[in-house]
């Protein structure tokens, strides 16, 4: 245990060292303000325009309205809109407003957003050279040669993963909040959202929807974030050890994740490409409560297809790791 | 150099188990809300309502309009996708002296006079009409000429519009009218509404012109009784707009005006209102 417990600090120390979390928190502090000017500009030109928040989501519902009446639209886009209206309709009729401006929305939303691309790149940032810059610096022999089995190297390298994806995503939310805060203000915490919409069919159900806190939305938001963030990581970790170099496998990963965000937006109507891993990554549209991309995911089935590529990953790098030949 | 390494593993290691702990936690709570609720936060009842306009047009600082109804107030047809409704607020604006502010244009295009019914209903419009001052309002229109048409014709021809039928049915659509202006009359006592009432865009078909006048002329008399009746509600007529050349004002679906077709709509609601 001791001895796992330094390996342990041994990578992790490794992984800092190499200023991988460094990088990854720069790239924060440089992009999120860009969201943020964004975000104020569209609060500033609709304060403008409407008096009450009310206003402005009656049109927005209406304008949605009018979009369904035309035959010429899409039937995901349909059904997209639909939910959206009847969603609206809901927080109106409860007079609750979805778009206050405070740093907790605008965390939220940011999270939602980046689940998909932003966040899984940045897990990369860690996950597609854990092991295989290793091999490239030929420091793989130093590691094997100590008197420690193959597979508690390895396991000692996923456990180092795992806290860093952690890491990274809290520090994600962190910087969203407190940049964003410096315009919108702090607060927001206790604000209520809406949760448990389900769709049935092109129409809403609405028995199960009840409402939760900003804050709990976040810490449901990130925990489901960190499970597709996860995911990503532990088959990126797959490549790493399959693949000798860092680019390479640094390049399909993301070649990975972003055709699942193209697959996401067009593949619709081609029902088994939902058992593909990278289609489930954005698990926040259950929670939200928008359709997801393909009909008929659910956030279980959704789980359990990450889960399954999640264990096969593992199994595939402990298989191979342990009984690859090392030549350098 | 080996102190300094010695502080950042106890400070990484604990902050990034942390860090791990609590998305464990929100991962679980996910998953619990979302099989398992809680009964969730109590919400304060919804307690607002929209505050009752009212009173006379000079005395307010501003007026505030909503336009509701079918593709007309839309403005279905009109390239630049205008309509109407903000040219007329505009003429209005000037001739008064003092802002009117449009707070939201409602309508839905291919409304009939039973959907708007349903729509007022619902808590979202009941706060929009009880908070204006002036309603904008074009509804009939798919009531009388899309409901009446059989399958297979194009409207544009005026093909398959069944006379016989839009005849029948006018009584019971006329009364459909007269709930629409009943019920917007209870959610606001106060509020002037304007009424743009239906012209004959199958004029130029001969054979349709002289029977779909007769329909015209009679639901737009009715709405003339219900306005008059009501006492602060214009009905505006637009017959005569679309009659000489009408093909000029009318935009490429032979239904719908086109952007000079609003324009002189615009005029005639701006010159009713004041």
């Amino acid at each position: 245990m001791r001895r796992d417990l330094e390996l342990i600090r041994n990578e992790t120390v490794k992984v800092w060292k190499k200023k991988r979390f460094a990088v990854i928190v720069l790239i924060l502090l440089a992009l999120v303000p860009v969201f943020v000017y964004a975000q104020m500009k569209i609060a500033q030109s609709s304060q403008g325009k409407y008096t009450d928040w009310r206003a402005e989501l009656r049109q927005r519902i209406a304008d949605n309205n009018n979009a369904l009446t035309s035959d010429r639209i899409p039937e995901e886009w349909k059904k997209w809109r639909v939910a959206l209206v009847q969603q609206l309709q809901y927080y109106l009729d409860r007079d609750v407003n979805p778009n206050t401006p405070n740093a907790v929305r605008f965390t939220n939303t940011f999270l939602q957003n980046a689940v998909g691309l932003f966040i899984p790149l940045m897990v990369l940032a860690v996950a597609s050279d854990i092991v295989s810059s290793e091999r490239a610096g030929g420091t793989i022999k130093m590691l094997l040669t100590r008197p420690v089995r193959r597979w508690r190297v390895l396991a000692s390298k996923l456990v180092t993963l795992t806290m860093y994806v952690s890491l990274i995503l809290v520090t994600t939310a962190a910087v969203s909040y407190l940049v964003s805060g410096l315009v919108f203000g702090y607060g927001g915490w206790r604000e209520p959202v809406f949760v448990g919409f389900r769709l049935n069919g092109s129409d809403m159900d609405t028995s199960g929807v009840h409402a939760v806190t900003q804050g709990a939305y976040m810490l449901m938001q990130l925990g489901l974030v960190w499970f597709s963030a996860m995911t990503v990581a532990v088959i990126a970790f797959m490549v790493s050890v399959l693949v000798r170099s860092t680019a390479a496998s640094l390049v399909t990963m993301m070649a990975a994740v972003i055709s699942g965000s193209i697959l996401a937006n067009m593949a619709s109507s081609w029902h088994s490409a939902k058992y593909l891993f990278n289609v489930n990554l954005d698990l926040s549209v259950y929670l939200q409560g928008s359709p997801p991309p393909i009909e008929g995911m659910t956030l279980g089935f959704s789980l359990v297809v990450l889960a399954v590529w999640a264990a096969a990953a593992i199994a595939v790098s402990f298989a191979v790791f342990t009984r690859q030949d090392i030549l350098a | 150099m080996k102190r300094k390494k010695d502080r950042l593993w106890p400070i990484l290691g604990t902050v990034c188990l942390l860090c791990t702990t609590l998305l464990l936690f929100g991962f679980g709570w996910a998953l619990k809300d979302a099989w398992a609720p809680s009964p969730g936060l109590a919400l304060p009842s919804p307690t607002h309502s929209a505050p009752q306009s009212g009173g006379e047009w000079t005395s307010l600082p501003e007026i505030k309009a909503i336009a509701i109804g079918d593709s007309l107030t839309r403005g279905v047809g009109d390239v630049a996708g205008k309509g109407y409704v903000e040219d007329s607020l505009a003429q209005l604006s000037d001739s008064l002296g003092k802002p009117v502010r449009l707070n939201g244009n409602l309508a839905v295009s291919g409304l009939e006079a039973a959907g708007l019914d349903e729509l007022l209903d619902g808590k979202a419009m009941q706060d929009a009409v009880a908070g204006a001052d002036l309603v904008l309002l074009t509804i009939g229109g798919n009531d009388l000429f899309r409901a009446s048409q059989q399958a297979g014709g194009s409207i544009a021809e005026g093909g398959g519009i069944d006379i016989e039928l839009a005849k029948r049915r006018l009584p019971a659509n006329e009364d459909k009218l007269k709930a629409v202006f009943a019920k917007l009359r209870s959610l606001n006592p106060n509020v002037r509404i304007a009424y743009v009432s239906l012209y004959n865009p199958f004029y130029e078909l001969a054979p349709l012109r002289a029977p779909i006048a007769s329909i015209l002329a009679d639901w737009n008399g009715s709405a003339a009784k219900l306005a008059e009746a009501d006492g602060n509600m214009v009905v505006v007529p637009t017959v005569d707009l679309f009659q000489a050349q009408s093909a000029r004002y009318l935009s490429s679906d032979h239904f719908h005006p086109n952007g000079a077709g609003y324009a002189r709509i615009a005029v005639r609601v701006a010159q009713a209102l004041n």
